[in-house]
């Protein structure tokens, strides 16, 4: 019954020799492929990638991936009878007509593989493109796009060539960060004494900051109404919400608690009878 | 089976094994310790610093014959883990001439851990730092290309008992200069991982350095080596962050 149904198949012509039995074989071979590729990518992700860099195992993972899927559709096009050397040949001159209609998609896909092949950030990096405004976390470099989630949640979907060919500041390469605060203090009080006490408070209560290289002190600005210092500390580079938020508190508690005043803007006015 | 310190106002728990009874409370500086039976195979276990911050843990329990052991671990771990290098500046330079050799004992800052004893095996349960203030990081080298280090300004000891207790373990540095002209040090800065600890009622020992400065061609080295100690003082657990390498997975099995 069933071999008399797949011979009725095989009789029945698309075009050529092409049969719908054909098509039918390429067609579990195909979905065979496909689900083959699934499970080794799920298998790959379960047992392999936790103990790899993020960005290794997503590379492996999509070579896994799409290489089953190329091995399935070579194997689909063999039980098709289909002679890829014709395929070729005129694939390269389609190639050239595709190429200049998708110049952008192109461009996108070889810049996805600069960007995969010189690196210069991976998977997990906080990065900042300073250019288009966006800082965040790098999700995925992808065949045509790359993803950032920025700090506030959302999730960036920038083309490879723009992210190729932009500024990209690394927040997560050096081993540590800086962050920087100005605050002003009265023309009355000593400089020396509120930087040391600003110091002592930082070293005390910031135990992210820190010890070498010290914390620098810097007279910015003979200001209108205060003498402004500027701040300098480091922090190891994935503290920075454990130093930059909390530097200003830090330093305007030290100078509350030694009653150093921090001005407010003032203005002497003299009038012409005076 | 508690131990005290009988030389201070405040007893402190000694370093030890402790067995696990119904209730238990371990004092060390500036922090509290207490664990509480609250079922046959279970224990509650809460802890809270000069700071006020309180960790509280559920401790399911297969057997009956719990012990719990405070003993002193490395310095990497507050105010949190980012490095295994350790950066000590000495208080005062050494200085040695050419071609000699010299031995001293400095306090290198230790923190403290608790460790679930059961069938012979040890599990990190919990860690404090009984001085939180000189806990502190620091940079060796350039921003860009140095080594993030726990950093601790220390000074010299007499001997393995001259340390602050709880705070310190003392270590034995062997410092040799084998080239042609005198050199000062000041800091040694070396991954600490490789060093034990071990401990004598509140008092603890690390494992010790070898530092021999020589020329290899036309540089000048500080090569240091750690070097084993033969001690009849026990030996610490070693501390082992297991939440960092747990990996969550959601879905079938």
């Amino acid at each position: 019954m069933i071999l008399e149904f797949l011979q009725s198949l095989s009789e029945m012509q698309i075009v050529g020799e092409l049969t719908v039995l054909s098509l039918l074989i390429g067609g579990v071979i195909m979905a065979g492929g496909v689900i083959i590729a699934k499970i080794a990518k799920l298998l790959f992700h379960k047992y392999y990638a936790p103990s790899l860099p993020k960005d290794t195992a997503q590379n492996i993972s999509k070579l896994i991936y799409f290489g089953i899927l190329i091995i399935s559709f070579l194997g689909f096009t063999s039980s098709q009878g289909i002679d890829l050397s014709g395929i070729m040949v005129a694939g390269g001159i389609f190639a050239v007509v595709i190429g200049f209609a998708t110049q952008s998609v192109v461009s996108n896909l070889i810049s996805g593989l600069f960007l995969i092949v010189e690196k210069p950030a991976k998977h997990g990096d906080t990065i900042e493109l300073p250019d288009m405004g966006i800082s965040g976390t790098l999700l995925d470099i992808g065949t045509f796009s790359s993803k950032v989630r920025r700090f506030d949640g959302t999730v960036t979907r920038i083309p490879n060539e723009k992210f190729f060919t932009s500024n990209i500041r690394s927040l997560t390469l050096s081993t540590v960060r800086r962050a920087d605060a100005t605050v002003g203090i009265s023309y009355q009080s000593e400089i020396d004494d509120a930087i040391l006490v600003m110091k002592n408070e930082i070293l005390q209560t910031m135990p992210f900051v820190l010890q070498i290289p010290e914390p620098e002190f810097r007279i910015e600005e003979l200001g209108d109404s205060s003498v402004n210092i500027h701040v300098y500390v480091w922090h190891p580079r994935d503290d920075w919400s454990n130093a930059q938020p909390i530097l200003l508190n830090t330093l305007k508690r030290a100078l509350d608690k030694s009653g150093i005043e921090i001005p407010f803007p003032q203005r002497v006015i003299w009038t012409g009878k005076d | 089976m508690k131990i005290m310190s009988d030389n201070s106002e405040i007893s402190f728990s000694n370093f030890g094994v402790y067995d696990l009874d119904d209730q238990m409370e371990l004092t060390l500086p500036n922090t509290m310790i207490k664990f509480n039976r609250i079922s046959e195979n279970a224990f509650s276990y809460y802890r809270e610093n000069s700071e006020g911050k309180i960790v509280e843990k559920i401790i399911p329990v297969k057997s009956s014959d719990v012990k719990i052991e405070l003993a002193p671990i490395r310095p990497l771990n507050y105010p949190a883990r980012r490095t295994n290098h350790l950066f000590l500046q000495f208080d005062k330079e050494i200085y040695l001439s050419e071609n000699s050799a010299a031995s001293i004992f400095v306090n290198c800052p230790i923190e403290i851990g608790i460790f679930l004893v059961h069938d012979s095996n040890y599990d990190s349960l919990d860690w404090v730092t009984c001085d939180p203030l000189n806990s502190r990081f620091g940079l060796y080298g350039s921003p860009d290309t140095g080594t993030l280090c726990k950093y601790a300004k220390v000074s010299m000891a007499n001997d393995y008992d001259d340390s602050d207790p709880y705070v310190e373990a003392v270590m034995q540095i062997v410092v040799e200069n084998t080239m042609s002209f005198g050199q000062s040090i000041s800091k040694v800065v070396f991954p600490i991982t490789d060093n034990s600890l071990y401990y004598q009622n509140s008092k603890a020992i690390i494992d010790g350095l070898k530092i021999t400065m020589k020329k290899r061609a036309a540089v000048n080295i500080a090569d240091v080596q750690t070097t084993s100690l033969e001690t009849d003082w026990s030996a610490s657990p070693t501390w082992e962050d297991k939440t960092a390498s747990t990996h969550m997975e959601m879905g079938l099995e």
